[in-house]
């Protein structure tokens, strides 16, 4: 069965060829959907464009007919990003898989959005940091998630996805250098040191107009080149664990140890995540088994560095057993400390932990939060995601220092069930409401979560992304209705 | 909006929704990767994926998905859902990448969607439908006549074979009427190894292609058959030089669901031996010995039927090596992350374009390797894939192992 105009997909083939659009429902389908809760909603024209001059002609010709455009590479997002609220055209850009530039003396690299994360650590583990040939250790890296690896670097830079070095290095929007644009009204732009030379280094001095993209889901332009800092892999590594009984001990020892700034990662996740299968529908944790579980991959170039801060964690963890706070040790598993350590991986990039039985629905209220009130939303998230006979599958992530971090419940859930689909999004939504004012913002936030967050917003706040966007995007093309402002 | 279960009618697929609805859709099967401190790999493996490049194509989410969405009447049959179900080769990438519960259920998926699509008004693949329609006259689908199933065995070795024997050697259709090559150069190394086999005439198709192509009623009839064959001939064992009839009489024939499908036809027992491990055994207990060498760089193309399928990596390498005077060189596609030949699933006969494309696209891997041959343990992929040496111009040789180890091998 055919969707859209005959019109519009004539002028879509004459853009790219015959081969690389559809219309056709079974091609169609799986562009509708994610991993979410979030109302399956069929686009009408999938395109796969190959250059940037074909985005250019697609955007013109979306803009002439008012036809909303979705930019598509994976979407393994967990939010619904890339649901076209409004049907329209998604444009696949997974045809653009080019790693243009890999740097090894300044230390980046230029990507085009289909290059997915196994691309990319396969290219950086084999080429090594070096100044005029001279090679000074093996293999980059870059913040690695806890995705599939076929998943788009881009796509997660843009939208403030975390990776591995996220407690050293802050998360990956951060390590974004430059970027190229085509806006939704078809014009290319550069940003950053691309726009005056080869070199896609940094954006400083320059003012931060990179921020017109970064973080706004695809809602006013389509990246199609970006420059990302990489960095050197470290051959030494471990994984420190601990346990503790309350979610207080827990953000009490984070906060101790990443005040050091010591260690790439500093996770904490409650008992109902460190299962495998997340129990579904909720069970009681066993009586004597901790509530929290944390890891903490620490790293170094040689194993006196490594040394130095295992004696510096074995500080923090006595200082703080000294104040009284309730730690228990525990030994990791040791495949998931392979996995922690060797990131991009097939075990804990795949969703089998989340979703193993589950009717395949897997959400999250994925939200950044001070650390001050990680303990006190858990508490309120617990009771939320138990009353919807839901695990409070929870985990608190540092990022790079004592500012904030992450914390989310991963929430599996059976999409064959109407009342298990409408209960996991029920409690999100809460889970979301509760947290707002304790300071909680979600990320890469499906629609639901972003009404609930401009219904709190400063007014100043909401007239700024308004004209923003109305200015990028006068006909309001790009993944309209993600903004929950038009 | 939930995927509730709606069309119960389709049986087929219905049967497998509780597993189907584990795929999260999350995309792992899309791309083929390894990393950690020795393993270092990352390329596309979906010869569908990399033709067709939409998510419909690509992996087995995409599958998945159909099957999700004509289970749950989001969407209706049409024959761009036949092309996605029917371009899918069965190689089992998808499946090697796959980390959730669906994935030893995903082959049984790929096939039970075929199933349904035959009971569908959709375009079924051309190419595929004529064959179909004579397999159960001719027993094979290359529309030849059975009688002249053995016209590729000359008579004198005819005439020398055993009425009963321990073995049978299972010759299969491909190398009965197409690569009576590789038959021939079976035969002459059995009878060169002295193993006590025989060839009988009223071998039938395996039903591989039957099975891979979702019919399953013909196939019942030629698995009740050919299952029989043992016994009447008093053998213990079947021989066979072809990776899909040892996927299939190994596998299909014996192994309950989700591998097999001893819920449709019953369980069979018997011992099925690739020709490579009868020779890999031998050679390991010393029992044979090679009179010459073979001076040259080879590559070895891992058939999906034996290789991802049934899990034989070593036995064809472990023979190659023991090899005088063989160089083996590896693709960087190889073992559990082989790229296929394209030929599988019912794609040589319904989309020959894009199945010589596919082959193509591994002849110029093998080039990659400074090979100068090519070699495997299937009929079919040899078939395609040197018709892919032919359609490239490449001055690549495709050889069999039998063909490479005949004239040297003896018995001692």
């Amino acid at each position: 069965m055919a969707r859209g105009s005959k019109e519009i997909l004539q002028k879509l083939e004459q853009i790219v060829g015959p081969d690389y659009v559809s219309n056709e429902e079974a091609v169609l389908l799986p562009y509708s959907w994610d991993l979410t809760w979030t109302e399956p909603r069929m686009p009408d024209y999938v395109v796969m464009p190959k250059t940037v001059t074909e985005i250019q002609r697609i955007l013109r010709l979306a803009n002439h007919y008012r036809i909303p455009v979705i930019p598509y590479v994976n979407a393994t997002n967990i939010g619904g990003l890339c649901v076209p609220e409004e049907g329209g055209i998604v444009i696949d850009l997974k045809r653009m898989d080019r790693i243009i530039k890999i740097d090894p003396e300044t230390c980046y690299a230029v990507i085009e959005p289909g290059v997915s994360h196994a691309q990319l650590s396969a290219a950086l583990k084999a080429t090594n940091p070096q100044w005029e040939g001279y090679e000074f250790s093996k293999g980059f890296e870059f913040g690695w998630g806890v995705h599939p690896a076929s998943a788009s670097v881009l796509a997660m830079a843009i939208n403030h996805g975390i990776g591995h070095l996220n407690g050293r290095l802050g998360i990956n929007s951060q390590l974004i250098s430059s970027m190229e644009v085509v806006l939704p009204t078809g014009e290319v732009v550069k940003l950053g040191s691309c726009a005056f030379s080869d070199s896609w280094h940094s954006f400083l001095p320059l003012p931060r107009m990179d921020g017109l993209f970064v973080g706004w889901m695809g809602t006013t332009g389509i990246v199609t080149k970006l420059g990302i800092w990489i960095f050197p892999i470290r051959p030494y590594k471990d994984v420190l664990t601990i346990a503790a009984e309350t979610a207080y001990d827990m953000t009490r020892y984070m906060v101790h140890w990443r005040h050091y700034s010591l260690c790439d990662e500093v996770t904490a996740v409650s008992w109902w995540l460190a299962q495998i299968p997340i129990p579904y529908p909720y069970q009681e944790k066993p009586k004597d088994v901790p509530e929290w579980f944390s890891y903490t991959v620490i790293s170094g170039w040689s194993e006196e560095e490594l040394e130095y801060k295992r004696k510096m964690w074995k500080k923090v963890v006595e200082e703080e057993r000294a104040r009284g706070t309730k730690l228990i040790d525990f030994e990791y598993p040791p495949e998931a400390k392979r996995g922690r350590t060797e990131l991009p991986s097939r075990i804990i990039g795949s969703t089998k932990n989340y979703s193993k039985s589950c009717g395949g629905g897997l959400a999250w209220p994925g939200t950044f939060a001070p650390c001050k009130s990680w303990p006190i939303l858990y508490e309120k998230w617990k009771e939320i995601y138990i009353r919807h006979n839901l695990s409070p599958a929870v985990r608190f992530t540092d990022f790079q220092g004592a500012h904030y971090g992450m914390l989310r419940a991963m929430t599996p859930f059976d999409k064959r069930d109407p009342d298990s689909v409408r209960r996991a999004k029920e409690a999100m939504i809460e889970c979301i409401r509760v947290g707002i004012p304790l300071g909680m913002l979600p990320y890469k936030p499906p629609v639901e979560f972003v009404n609930e967050l401009n219904a709190r917003a400063d007014p100043g706040y909401i007239y700024l992304l308004t004209k923003i966007k109305d200015m990028l995007d006068p006909n309001n093309i790009m993944n309209p209705g993600k903004l929950g402002i038009r | 909006m939930a995927l509730v279960l709606k069309r119960t009618d389709m049986k087929e697929l219905a049967q497998l929704y509780d597993r189907i609805s584990m795929c999260t859709q999350c995309g792992n099967c899309k791309y083929g990767y390894e990393y950690g401190p020795t393993e270092n790999f990352a390329a596309m493996l979906c010869p569908q994926g990399d033709k067709y490049q939409f998510e419909a194509y690509r992996g087995s989410k995409g599958k998945a998905a159909l099957a999700k969405g004509l289970l749950s009447g989001m969407i209706e049959w049409s024959d761009k859902a036949a092309h996605i179900i029917f371009t899918c080769i069965g190689c089992g990438a998808c499946v090697e990448m796959c980390e959730t519960d669906i994935k030893d259920y995903l082959q049984r998926m790929f096939e039970a969607l075929k199933s349904e699509a035959w009971k569908q008004n959709v375009a079924i693949p051309e190419g595929v439908r004529k064959w179909s329609s004579t397999i159960r006259e001719n027993r094979n689908p290359y529309l030849e006549k059975h009688e002249d199933r053995l016209n590729w065995l000359p008579a004198s070795i005819r005439e020398s074979l055993p009425k009963k024997a321990e073995y049978i050697y299972f010759v299969g259709c491909t190398a009965s009427y197409r690569q009576k090559n590789i038959a021939l150069a079976t035969v002459k190394l059995l009878q060169k190894l002295k193993i006590d086999f025989t060839i009988v005439p009223d071998e039938w198709c395996c039903a591989s292609p039957l099975l891979r192509t979702g019919q399953y009623d013909i196939a019942k009839e030629f698995i009740e058959h050919n299952r029989e064959l043992l016994g009447k001939y008093g053998a213990s064992a079947f021989i066979t030089t072809c990776a899909g009839c040892y996927r299939t009489l190994s596998i299909d024939y014996q192994k309950d669901p989700p591998e097999g499908y001893t819920d449709k036809f019953g369980k069979s027992n018997f011992k099925v031996i690739h020709t490579i491990q009868l020779v890999e055994e031998m050679i390991k207990k010393g029992e044979v010995e090679f009179e010459g060498s073979f001076n040259y760089v080879v590559t070895y193309h891992d058939p999906c039927h034996l290789g991802r399928h049934a899990k034989v990596y070593d036995s064809p390498r472990n023979v190659l090596q023991a090899i005088p005077g063989l160089k083996l060189v590896e693709m960087y596609r190889s073992k559990k992350f082989s790229f296929c030949c394209g030929a599988g699933g019912g794609v040589r006969g319904g989309f020959p374009d894009y199945s010589i494309e596919t082959a193509i696209k591994r002849i110029r891997e093998a080039e990659s390797t400074g090979a100068s041959i090519i070699t495997c343990v299937c009929p079919f992929c040899w078939r395609n894939l040197n018709d892919a040496i032919n359609a490239s111009k490449s001055s690549m040789k495709m050889m069999d192992i039998t063909e490479i180890l005949e004239p040297i091998i003896k018995r001692k």
